[in-house]
């Protein structure tokens, strides 16, 4: 009895020791591997996590410890970046940065104490693995009830899958950057505005691009891949189930190597509730344009008992990618009508660095008169708009008379960054202790893409003070969208909303715009920090963020 | 120096330091490669004289400074013989935005006389998209003479492109030995219908070319019982790997 | 003569009678939602404010961002219930009863409050919503069958609800019906 009762004790002990050591740590175990890559027009060679691309979806607790042994099957190094996660920065996963780099044969440990829940992705930080196949989800279940209710999930992950390997890509982009432009002006727009506008207008349109060597048509740098929709093309047909009148939430990330994607769900008006993983108070919208490394999430709720299309046209409106939400297998919805013609630039978005264009006569320029948000949410019985002064709302996040800015396919509401609130500010409010400026530069015919006018090889890394507040003021001199991407720490975009503004990880900065973020710096290491379109990373658009004291981080080592 | 040993050690080159091109996230610059046939084909004139030309180049460096092989030549298909055999070794360099600055050497091996030269010379796309390439040369036997190259792709529609070229050669002393005459040497017009068949890789296409020679050199050929101008048909083939 | 005279009379009778009836029919008690002066519109049976005498229940109703604690309500046809309301969130939420149609252009309505700054996601401004529409309308919220709450206030809400509908509660700040702030009042007969 009294040996019994001793075990009893020793064995309520142990538990209790168990359990506080703390939750259960998530283990998951990832080779990193040569894969086939089939969208059924073509099959090419890539890299995978646990044999396939994309990678699985990881599942983490907040609260808890998350455990992933990554083994490396490739003939050259490789690497895992936790995209958004907030984390010792030794376990970042960026060789150069945090570590040396995942060499052929090892394994390492990565363990991150997650502190946060929401939407999340991982891909390689090394060459261009990343474009070729290795990237993956992540979804962390949240300590707390989130703000809305949901029925069922999906990830939907979005991928711009190009036949070629980024190696040659990014090779043909140096001996030709237009070599994977084919939505230029041709003689037959030559002809079609002079038809329009006159032979003067027209060819004193072409002088004055002509004159500055830049194409109106530069908006996508490379064309020529499939859409792909968690791995599948649209022929392959992605299909989530839904029972009618259910809230579906969608988890979108877009794992893109170089292409922004217009999202809309025809027939389904999606409620956006967040972005980049933090909370956002709720918004509607018809569709939204989710930049290169962003992720939305958002509710919808079919009602019918048919099949709604997912579709995603890039911004250049050069491919496209597409799946289905069916109350039942086997079916395919209806693909949307295409909107192939290509926006074009206009010289607001050469804004800052071309401020002396002065010609008179732009009559050929109508193409990018800014978008109209008129916010139809249908008729307001009783409203009489016309003395609220209520006018054409613009985009303030692109160039006044931009061309880029974005029109909902069917007229309605077309989410800007102006709409992201924060659900729960994660940072008090206090004025930035020092403004940083960033100049986004570049030599497109060079192919050649830098900050402030300097490569990353080139470079001073930035370094930032431990419990500062740092306004980055991002100037975009060159005529491309780039999306800014900082590890480690959260980028809170100002909107004007004061408190209000959303928390992000990666902010688009559209041609000649100026946005800034703020940072609370609070995370102790060297960090990256650099525009996520693949070949403008890797031509030198980066650079290394270095944080000045803060708590010493013990030295983490391989999953030590 | 016979042509085929520079070509081995620009190519050895080209491949001991290929494995370098793709450099992870790492402070070294990257280096590029490549290689390019601007013109590769087969023509015929108005005489039915056939000719075998080509106009290639390949390179390898980084954004900074390039090592740059251009290989030019003109084979008679008839006499079988080279007209022109010219290969430059070249460092190239950006100046401006636009524009790269070059200098090396260049070794003309056709049938007859070979010479060498030493040579700068600019290259890049100049306003309204003409692309230009102008170069100095300084022969061993102390003449000078300069190029000018300029072209432009014109759009029919996103893969069949007109391009017209323009080349024009000028002395500044006579050579007599390779006969060129001072002053304005030869001049050659183009136009070339291209049609992107594989990408921007394989670019088969078709032309007409006008070559004519002037002034003393003009004269140096009639002397030979040569035309001093010839009318071609061509077709060939683009490269870009 | 006499029969003009009559005639005139009885058609007196007649249209003061409808003139009569007409006018006392915005007063039955058909609950409309809208602001101040109503819609006007057809309203469909969604029950009357009831009277406190008639409370056979309480259900307290906890709103949090941005979801109310209890997916339905459960109540007899002809039922008058005391709805105790807390906003335990950080914003403002809305308590409302009505049909699916009426919550939508509701929201529609809540939208044009928050543009036009009547409404804050985390205050009411109560000045503002006075403000005159432009056609004699304003943005006032006081319909008898919602509360729209600040955080940290309480209110209370007698109904009675009716014999048979089809009714939602829901709250119509923008997006957080979307989002699932919303449940369906079933109606035991």
């Amino acid at each position: 009895m009294k040996i019994n009762y001793i075990k009893g004790v020793l064995a309520g002990a142990l538990a209790m020791a168990a359990l506080s050591t703390g939750s259960q740590a998530a283990t998951y175990d990832l080779t990193v591997d040569y894969v086939t890559i089939d969208t059924g027009d073509t099959k090419t060679t890539g890299i995978g996590y646990n044999g396939a691309s994309p990678g699985p979806t990881l599942r983490f607790r907040e609260g808890e410890e998350a455990v992933i042994n990554v083994t490396n099957n490739l003939k050259e190094a490789t690497s895992i970046h936790w995209h958004g996660l907030i984390l010792p920065y030794q376990m970042d996963g960026v060789p150069g940065i945090s570590f040396p780099g995942i060499e052929p044969g090892e394994t390492f440990t990565y363990r991150i104490p997650v502190k946060q829940s929401g939407t999340y992705w991982f891909h390689s930080h090394s060459g261009f693995q990343e474009p070729d196949g290795a990237y993956g989800s992540i979804i962390i279940e949240p300590e707390k009830r989130e703000p809305f209710k949901f029925d069922r999930e999906y990830v939907v992950v979005l991928k711009d899958k190009h036949p070629h390997s980024g190696d040659r890509i990014l090779r043909n982009l140096k001996m030709m950057p237009d070599y994977y432009n084919r939505k230029q002006r041709t003689l037959g727009d030559f002809i079609d505005d002079v038809g329009k506008n006159g032979l003067g207008a027209t060819l004193s349109e072409r002088g004055d691009w002509g004159s500055m060597r830049m194409m109106r048509t530069d908006i996508e740098d490379v064309q020529g891949f499939v859409g792909l929709i968690n791995g599948m093309s649209p022929d392959q047909n992605w299909t989530g189930l839904f029972k009618p009148e259910e809230r579906v939430r969608l988890r979108f990330i877009n794992a893109s190597a170089m292409t922004y994607f217009d999202v809309r769900i025809p027939g389904l008006e999606m409620t956006v509730v967040q972005a980049d993983g933090n909370n956002v108070q709720p918004v509607k919208v018809d569709e939204f344009r989710i930049s290169v490394a962003e992720t939305y999430d958002v509710i919808v709720q079919p009602k019918d008992d048919r099949a709604y299309p997912i579709f995603a046209e890039s911004m250049g409106r050069s491919g496209y990618a597409f799946a289905t939400l069916a109350p039942r297998e086997g079916m395919q919805a209806e693909m949307p009508e295409l909107r192939t013609e290509s926006p074009m630039l206009t010289m607001a978005d050469m804004g800052m660095a071309h401020g002396d264009m002065g010609h008179g006569d732009m009559a050929g320029m109508n193409h990018g008169a800014a978008a109209t948000d008129s916010g139809s949410q249908g008729s307001m019985p009783g409203m009489d708009h016309s003395n609220m002064g209520m006018g054409e709302k613009a985009d303030p996040f692109y160039a006044a008379g931009s061309g880029l800015v974005p029109v909902a396919a069917n007229g309605g509401k077309f989410l800007s960054y102006g709409d992201l609130k924060a659900q729960k500010p994660l940072y008090a409010e206090r004025p930035a202790t020092r403004e940083i400026e960033l100049r986004l530069t570049g030599n497109m015919e060079r192919y050649s893409w830098s900050i402030n006018g300097v490569k990353y090889e080139d470079a001073e890394p930035i370094r930032l003070k431990y419990g500062e507040r740092v306004r980055f003021k991002f100037v975009n001199e060159t005529m491309m969208t780039h999306p800014m991407h900082l590890h480690g720490m959260w980028s809170i975009l100002d909107t004007g909303q004061g408190k209000w503004n959303p928390v992000k990880h990666t902010i688009s900065i559209n041609p000649g715009t100026t946005v800034y973020s703020e940072t609370e710096v609070d995370e102790p290491g060297e960090w990256a920090f650099h525009c996520h379109l693949s070949y403008h990373m890797a031509t030198g658009m980066f650079r290394k963020v270095v944080v000045e004291g803060g708590p010493t981080v013990t030295q983490l080592g391989n999953g030590n | 120096m016979k042509k085929r040993d520079l070509m081995m050690i620009g190519g050895s080159a080209a491949l001991a330091l290929g494995p370098f091109a793709s450099v992870g996230m790492a402070m070294e610059p990257r280096i590029y490669y490549g290689f390019q046939a601007e013109q590769f084909e087969y023509r015929v004139s108005d005489e039915s004289e056939k000719r075998l030309v080509w106009d290639t180049d390949a390179f390898v460096g980084t954004d900074e400074l390039k090592l740059r092989w251009q290989g030019e030549g003109e084979r008679d298909l008839d006499a079988d013989s080279y007209e022109k055999l010219e290969n430059r070794f070249v460092l190239q360099t950006p100046i401006s935005d636009f524009f790269d600055a070059k200098g090396g050497v260049r070794i003309d091996t056709p049938d007859g006389a070979d010479r060498w030269y030493g040579t700068v010379g600019i290259v890049g796309l100049a306003p309204q998209w003409f692309e230009v390439d102008a170069d100095l040369f300084v022969s061993e036997t102390g003449d000078g003479s300069a190029r000018l190259d300029v072209e432009y792709e014109g759009l029919l529609t996103n893969r069949l492109i007109l391009t017209p070229s323009f080349e024009i050669n000028a002395a500044f002393s006579e050579d007599r030995e390779i006969e060129v005459g001072k002053g304005i040497s030869s001049a050659e017009i183009g136009l070339r219908l291209s049609y992107d068949l594989i990408d921007r890789a394989i670019v088969p296409y078709v032309g007409v070319a006008y070559e004519r020679k002037f002034g003393d050199t003009a004269d140096f050929a009639k002397h030979d019982g040569e035309d001093y101008e010839a009318t071609y048909i061509v077709t060939g083939i683009r490269l870009m790997f | 003569m006499p029969n003009v005279k009559s005639n005139f009379l009885t058609r007196l009778a007649l249209s003061t009678s409808v003139i009569g009836a007409l006018m006392t029919a915005p007063l039955a008690a058909f609950a409309s939602p809208g602001h101040g002066q109503g819609h006007g519109s057809v309203a469909a049976e969604i029950g009357t404010p009831g009277k406190a005498a008639d409370v056979t229940r309480t259900i307290k109703i906890v709103m949090e961002d941005n979801f109310f604690d209890m997916e339905t309500i459960e109540v007899s046809a002809g039922e008058t219930i005391l709805f105790q309301i807390e906003n335990k969130g950080e914003f403002v939420h809305e308590f409302n009863i009505g049909t699916a149609a009426m919550h939508a252009s509701h929201q529609k309505e809540m939208m044009m409050m928050m543009e036009h700054g009547a409404l804050d996601v985390d205050k009411i401004h109560m000045d503002k919503m006075k403000m005159d529409m432009g056609n004699g309308m304003t943005m006032e919220h006081d319909d008898p069958n919602s509360v729209l709450l600040e955080p940290g206030k309480t209110a209370e809400i007698i109904w009675t609800f009716p014999a048979d509908a089809e009714l939602e509660f829901a709250c119509n700040v923008p997006g957080h019906y979307e989002s699932g702030m919303m449940g369906k009042v079933r109606l035991k007969s």
